[in-house]
């Protein structure tokens, strides 16, 4: 595609203020509750070593990787998520720190898909990684550090499923069937095509149960009803392990009193290979696509030579500020702005008034155009200023708001009337 | 509106519609003003939450992607071809043709090995004649029409030809012989991959219901 002056490269896209304010308030929201949590935000390179990158998974990630040579020769990739680079981390530098570690980001990534359907090619993902810990209460404070997430920025309607890897792996593992099959089996398990799952397990030698159990998978969603049920149809050992370490984390959910959102769903497949335990994704009712995915992955820090169990989450900022404007939800309204006239007549003054305010935690900006009052008001209109304040002494101002006109009064009832605007916005 | 049991459905316009509300009401989904829905998209189903939306075939799995619709109608050559994450649910069995390799018959050629280096391969489906020629390690250059890709060998534009067909008279009139099958193709039920877990239990209902009418046979 040729350039024009009106585009950026396929998948990318600029924030313009509005937009740039929505996607910081959503990140701020998050880093505040992750901060609360004891999760330290970490900061690794947009840019790493393309075998580094393909570590964990050789397929999912790494068919969709922007790579490139070095000027050295050295082939790099840009980092198609968080996870993989923070495992690097891990492995290396904060090898000897005592584990339980618990780390967050807040990151743009790059992945090489059509741009479409909430896909983009560029796109910002904040998530939390517990690692050093393989107990169910790690992958438990990880699905209910999700919900309060969502909670926290006022999505609503949201579900998170919660899935388990092994308990499908399981049946395929114990099935007798040749590599090649469980990896078709697979594949139509995960592309969610369920007429060529009949298909293939109609013409593989399965047992009858497995078969069964195959083509019920996709319908094992539900409460805790569908852990017994599932526990009950499983005959091996390592789906029953699944149900068994999936009922901890849904107790101890349970006890945290978050059973609400959560949804138990067996037929959920990851594209990523790294996952080896529990597995989650969020997603509400308004939108097509999910919101957020995570899960367990006990041997991805071990490809970087130490071994180390870990599970985390990444939410998809651009999918959450889309909920939240289907939602209307964006009831945080950024702070109400001030215009201050008179710079060029009254430099002091205005001066002081301005920084008054400022201090009170209300942007304000200067006129330094020094414009006259129609044209201060038709800009301040124009630009969705609040107020526009012309001030007479360090007490006093003259005062216009958006439909309410000009009006003179004292500094402090205009600091208390704003902080009024900001408390209802 | 109860988001977890409305329920919008892409029907097909044109060549499958029938078959979709004969299946739909026997089913028991009332399609009586999808029978009879003049000039309108968006057609309701009386007394539910549930509504029709006529799409072009080629549309139905893009509604469906996006969750503009819940469900859809969708033949497997245009599913295969426009390459949409969706969930495919159900093979309904109609609409059944086979996607072919065809060439003239006075080419000779009978087996697509013998195609020269470089043919020319006319086709609607680009993406699905790029992926098989690729996989059978035959170079072949394609190209997109978007109609009467029979044309092609005929009038010299093509060597062979990748189209569906469902009794091959086409192909027979136009001098056209099969030299490989691609795929057996029917109709499928497709959903949105977020849909089919906020409303799975009306979806597994439908799906439930209809298998029961495709086991007992259509007509």
């Amino acid at each position: 595609m040729a350039y024009t002056m009106m585009q950026t490269p396929r998948g990318t896209e600029d924030f313009l203020p509005r937009d740039a304010e929505r996607k910081r308030w959503v990140e701020e929201t998050l880093r505040g509750l992750f901060w609360r949590w004891g999760y330290r935000e970490i900061i690794t390179p947009t840019m790493e070593f393309y075998d580094a990158v393909r570590a964990g998974d050789t397929t999912g990630l790494a068919d969709n990787l922007y790579r490139f040579f070095e000027r050295e020769g050295d082939i790099l990739a840009l980092r198609p998520d968080m996870t993989t680079p923070i495992a690097r981390v891990v492995a290396t530098r904060l090898q000897d720190s005592a584990k339980p570690l618990r780390l967050c980001y807040h990151a743009n990534v790059f992945r090489y898909a059509e741009p479409q359907a909430g896909r983009r090619r560029e796109f910002y993902q904040s998530g939390v990684e517990l690692v050093g810990s393989g107990s169910h209460l790690a992958d438990a404070e990880v699905i209910a550090l999700t919900v309060e997430s969502l909670k926290a920025v006022g999505l609503q309607g949201f579900r998170v499923d919660i899935g388990h890897v092994d308990y499908y792996d399981g049946i395929l593992e114990s099935s007798g069937l040749p590599p090649e099959e469980r990896r078709s089996l697979r594949l139509a398990l995960l592309k969610k095509d369920y007429v060529a799952l009949e298909e293939l397990t109609a013409a593989c030698s399965l047992s009858r149960d497995d078969r069964e159990l195959l083509l019920e998978l996709p319908g094992l969603r539900g409460g805790r009803e569908i852990l017994a049920k599932a526990m009950e149809r499983a005959a091996n050992p390592i789906s029953q392990g699944a149900i068994a370490n999936l009922t901890a984390i849904y107790d101890a959910l349970d006890a945290y009193g978050l059973t609400d959102w959560i949804q138990v769903d067996l037929g959920m497949i990851k594209d990523i290979e790294y996952y080896t335990g529990m597995v989650l994704e969020a997603y509400t009712a308004d939108m097509g696509f999910t919101i957020g995915t995570g899960g367990r992955y006990d041997h991805l820090i071990q490809q970087f030579g130490y071994q180390c169990p870990a599970t985390g989450f990444a939410l998809g900022i651009e999918r959450i500020m889309l909920a939240l404007s289907r939602q209307h939800g964006w009831t945080a309204a950024p702070n109400v702005r001030v215009l201050c006239m008179g710079l060029a007549q009254q430099p002091q003054l205005a001066w002081d008034t301005a920084e008054q305010l400022r201090a009170k935690g209300f942007p304000v900006e200067l006129d330094v155009s020094g414009s006259g009052e129609d044209e201060a008001v038709a800009y301040a209109a124009a630009q969705g200023f609040h107020w526009v304040v012309d001030p007479l002494t360090h007490h006093r101002a003259r005062v216009w708001t958006q439909g309410g006109g000009w009006r003179e009064q004292e500094l402090s009832e205009l600091t208390a009337a704003l902080e009024g605007e900001n408390g209802s916005g | 509106m109860d988001k977890t049991t409305s329920l919008t459905i892409a029907v097909p316009k044109g060549r499958l519609q029938k078959a979709v509300i004969n299946l739909l009401e026997k089913a028991g989904v009332d399609c009586s003003e999808l029978r009879d829905p003049s000039r309108r998209l968006i057609i309701p189903v009386p007394g539910t939450e549930w509504r029709f939306l006529l799409a072009k075939p080629a549309d139905v799995p893009t509604y469906v992607e996006y969750g503009a619709a819940d469900l859809g109608v969708v033949g497997k050559d245009i599913l295969l071809e426009s390459r949409k994450d969706v969930a495919e649910l159900l093979d309904l069995g109609f609409g059944s043709c086979r996607l072919i390799v065809a060439v003239l018959e006075s080419s000779g050629i009978e087996d697509i090995r013998d195609l020269d280096f470089n043919s020319r391969v006319a086709t609607k489906f680009p993406k699905i004649t790029t992926d098989f020629f690729t996989r059978q390690g035959i170079q072949a250059e394609v190209v997109h029409l978007n109609g009467s890709v029979e044309l092609g060998p005929i009038v010299g534009l093509a060597d062979a030809i990748v189209d569906i067909t469902e009794t091959g008279t086409t192909l027979v009139e136009n001098g056209l012989v099969p030299i490989a099958d691609i795929a057996r193709v029917t109709s499928r039920l497709i959903a949105n991959r977020v849909s089919y877990k906020v409303k799975n239990h009306t979806i597994a209902g439908l799906v439930r219901r209809l298998r029961e009418v495709l086991e007992e046979g259509l007509d």
